[in-house]
């Protein structure tokens, strides 16, 4: 049972929690995750703690609502309420080498895993830059990067209220490659790093090789266990399959195989759907 | 002179659920002896003397088999004394009997080479067994025998960690604590059970049982720390540091996975996902519970162990027609009988001598097909011993649109990689001396950890004799400081 100290939204759809997890904060370190389970009937999930004080134990989680889980963790978990399980550090940390010149991106809530990586980039003597594209309302981390790093750009598309979310999130992609690539021109990066749902990862990537840039990819496939028992996270990446989980997150972009990644994220997504919309009938049962 | 009895040479038979109830449920199969069928089954035992009785030797705790079910017959006017008295029986070499009685290959071992085996059936050892455990728990008599052990434990200062709450971890930790060492058991995952909670499904092993055994560690005095991935959120050298010895119960939960086209395809899931998904995080009662299963109209399973009966036997209940395919012929199967009948009766169909080259996909990138190579057998043997084959050249493609790889598994990567001095040998297997100590002084490990691939029973022999072991090596130490 881990308490959670402090709740707050901090932009739509995205809450921040401040949880109290000694065991699991005393050796973290920037790119490693944890699973977390937050009901009795509820699954793992994997969440990328944003930061943390190893002194006083605590970690802070930024959970964007965007299926049945997080929106069950979003609505009904309060502050002073519990997390049942946190199970970490997770994986390998982030390579802790100086590149020179970073940009490193983050699309939606991805950001929050870059905010870690790039502060301790930058801390070690890179130049970095980070750089969020998102819906206007769910800009976070804006000040945060501003102090951590060399240059922080936030972009927020408007939502079209009379475009479906799919659409909109066309757009966000559009913007994002659109301002990837002015960046790449402008700043002559020595490498691209990324984190956000795997399509745009693919469409990300499409503009960085067109430079030629290194580019490394924290990849976030579907997961269970989270410690290599399962096989469920398993990707392709230089034609070997290897376990996002413990070979990964981080990997060479110019050898994942995107398309199948994608693919693989999907096939849940009927079920995940389903769950969502039960728990929101749920919720509006529960509010007559 | 004793009186003449007719020998029976029939076991009494355990009744089991009716195949078109079980299918539908995950209800236990076996529905086990009462007082009475057991009394009846444990009076055909010769009682060979216990210097001599091949089921002891054939035990791989070396359970005092006819020790047991003497004392059943003995008091056989008071079940609650008989059941009590060969309890304690039991108890001096398995502490986890509902559990053996339950998944134990009796066939490869005490009841293989039983007496009665040569004129007639052996005596249902395995039933016997847990006959014993299911009544004492029922009637709380384990919890009773319990208290008796608990105040006489003379509490010791040293610390031990144990890391893996499996068989061989449960074990270690329940007769260290036995012994007075201040027993934590490190668990990776969010319940402590290991291979027992993830791995064999509730109609075989009904988690009620393993949550039995974890409450009689509790009082035990054996803490248990979920949460922890020692490697990761702990290491081995900090254990050292800690606590005077440490125990690696980690088993082998790395599955292996064929090195074929078509791999990473939709619905192909190894073993250790699907059972874990289904017994862990109870995805057969999704929505209820969050974690989802994806499951075709027809499954193939890859494999023939027990791990691919159970992966079958589930794909089944859940509403898919199920094939095994198995690159050897059934005779090899390494499954228990028990099992490969139980899967036979239901409705899994096999195909041998068949060893898949390729999984096929659609457009959306979900399997639909696996093809396959025909293999023939040769008359000379592997290393195994098993008969060698060879592809024909021919092949064969089945459709599918979900497959199960349960080929075997290997130990987690993890502990070694962040163990510097661990000696670690072929497929990650912690090597060990003849006390199951490591390279490491005062480190040891058991299990699957070390053996790759086995069987609950030898894990748990494993967890017996390391806390053994670790008791001598405290022992010696402390005298020695």
């Amino acid at each position: 049972m881990y308490k959670i100290l402090e709740r707050k939204e901090i932009a739509m759809r995205n809450v921040w929690f401040k949880v109290y997890a000694p065991h699991v904060v005393k050796k973290l370190q920037p790119g490693q995750f944890v699973i977390v389970r937050a009901f009795e009937n509820g699954e793992r999930i994997p969440l990328t703690p944003v930061m943390w004080d190893k002194e006083e134990g605590w970690m802070g989680l930024v959970v964007f609502t965007r299926g049945k889980t997080t929106m069950q963790i979003n609505t009904e978990l309060k502050e002073g309420d519990y997390f049942l399980n946190i199970a970490g550090p997770l994986g390998n940390p982030a390579p802790m080498k100086k590149y020179g010149k970073i940009l490193a991106i983050g699309l939606y809530t991805g950001i929050v895993e870059v905010f870690p990586i790039a502060k301790a980039w930058q801390e070690i003597g890179n130049e970095v830059h980070t750089l969020q594209v998102t819906f206007e309302p769910m800009i976070i981390l804006k000040d945060e990067l501003e102090k951590a790093v060399s240059k922080h750009t936030a972009v927020g598309v408007p939502i079209d209220p009379e475009k479906s979310f799919p659409e909109n999130m066309k757009n966000v992609t559009a913007k994002a490659r659109e301002v990837v690539r002015d960046m790449i021109k402008e700043i002559n990066p020595d490498l691209v790093f990324m984190v956000g749902p795997v399509g745009d990862q693919k469409a990300i990537f499409e503009v960085v090789r067109e430079f030629n840039v290194p580019m490394l990819v924290d990849l976030h496939p579907i997961m269970v266990d989270g410690t290599g028992m399962c096989g469920a996270c398993r990707v392709t990446v230089g034609g070997k399959v290897r376990f996002a989980c413990v070979d990964g997150p981080t990997f060479n972009a110019y050898e994942v195989d995107f398309d199948e990644l994608i693919k693989r994220s999907s096939y849940y997504r009927d079920l995940e759907m389903r769950a969502m919309q039960e728990y929101m009938q749920k919720l509006q049962g529960g509010a007559q | 002179m004793m009186a003449k009895r007719k020998l029976m040479k029939n076991r009494v038979p355990t009744p089991e659920k009716p195949v078109y109830e079980r299918i539908k449920g995950f209800e236990e199969v076996n529905l086990g002896y009462d007082f009475e069928l057991a009394l009846m089954e444990a009076e055909r035992c010769l009682q060979c003397p216990e210097n001599y009785a091949p089921c002891i030797k054939g035990c791989p705790v070396n359970i005092n088999i006819p020790g047991f079910l003497a004392k059943l017959k003995e008091h056989r006017d008071n079940p609650y004394l008989a059941v009590k008295e060969a309890l304690r029986v039991i108890w001096a070499c398995n502490s986890l009997p509902a559990i053996t009685g339950r998944v134990c290959p009796q066939e490869d071992q005490c009841e293989g080479v039983c007496v009665m085996g040569k004129v007639g059936d052996p005596i249902n050892i395995g039933k016997l067994e847990r006959f014993v455990a299911d009544y004492a728990r029922q009637h709380e008599i384990d919890d009773e025998l319990l208290m008796e052990i608990v105040p006489k434990i003379e509490k010791k200062e040293q610390k031990v960690a144990v890391v893996g709450a499996g068989p061989a971890g449960l074990t270690c930790a329940a007769e260290l604590a036995k012994m007075g060492y201040n027993v934590t058991v490190f668990e990776a995952l969010h319940y402590p059970g290991g291979v027992l909670l993830y791995g064999i499904p509730e109609f075989r092993l009904p988690k009620e049982i393993v949550k039995n055994e974890l409450k009689k560690l509790e009082l035990l005095g054996v803490e248990i720390k979920t949460d922890h991935i020692v490697g990761r959120t702990i290491t081995i050298p900090e254990l050292i540091e800690e606590y005077d010895a440490v125990f690696i119960s980690t088993g082998a939960g790395t599955p292996k996975l064929p090195e074929v086209p078509g791999i990473n395809l939709n619905g192909i899931y190894s073993a250790n996902e699907f059972l874990t998904r289904v017994n862990l995080m109870k995805a057969y009662k999704f929505p209820e519970y969050d974690t989802p299963i994806k499951l075709g109209k027809k499954t193939i399973v890859i494999g023939a162990g027990n791990t691919a009966m159970d992966a079958a036997r589930t794909a089944l209940r859940l509403g898919s027609e199920v094939i095994i395919a198995y690159r050897r012929g059934e005779e090899d199967m390494t499954a228990r009988i028990e099992e490969i009948e139980h899967a036979k009766e239901e409705g899994v169909k096999f195909m041998f001598f068949v060893n898949p080259i390729e999984f096929i996909g659609d457009e959306n990138g979900n399997v639909k097909a696996v093809k396959f190579m025909k293999m023939k057998v040769l008359n000379e043997r592997d290393s195994n011993g098993k008969r060698k084959i060879i592809p024909t050249g021919e092949t064969i493609t089945v459709e599918a649109d979900t497959v199960i790889i349960a080929i075997g598994q290997i130990p987690n990567k993890i502990i070694w990689k962040t163990t510097p001095g661990l000696e670690v040998g072929k497929n990650g297997t912690i090597v060990v001396d003849e006390n199951l100590m490591t390279s490491i002084p005062g480190v040891f490990a058991g299990g699957d950890a070390i053996r790759g691939e086995a069987t609950v029973i030898l894990a748990m022999g494993d967890g017996r004799k390391a806390a053994k072991a670790i008791h001598e090596y405290l022992t010696k130490r402390e005298k020695n400081a």
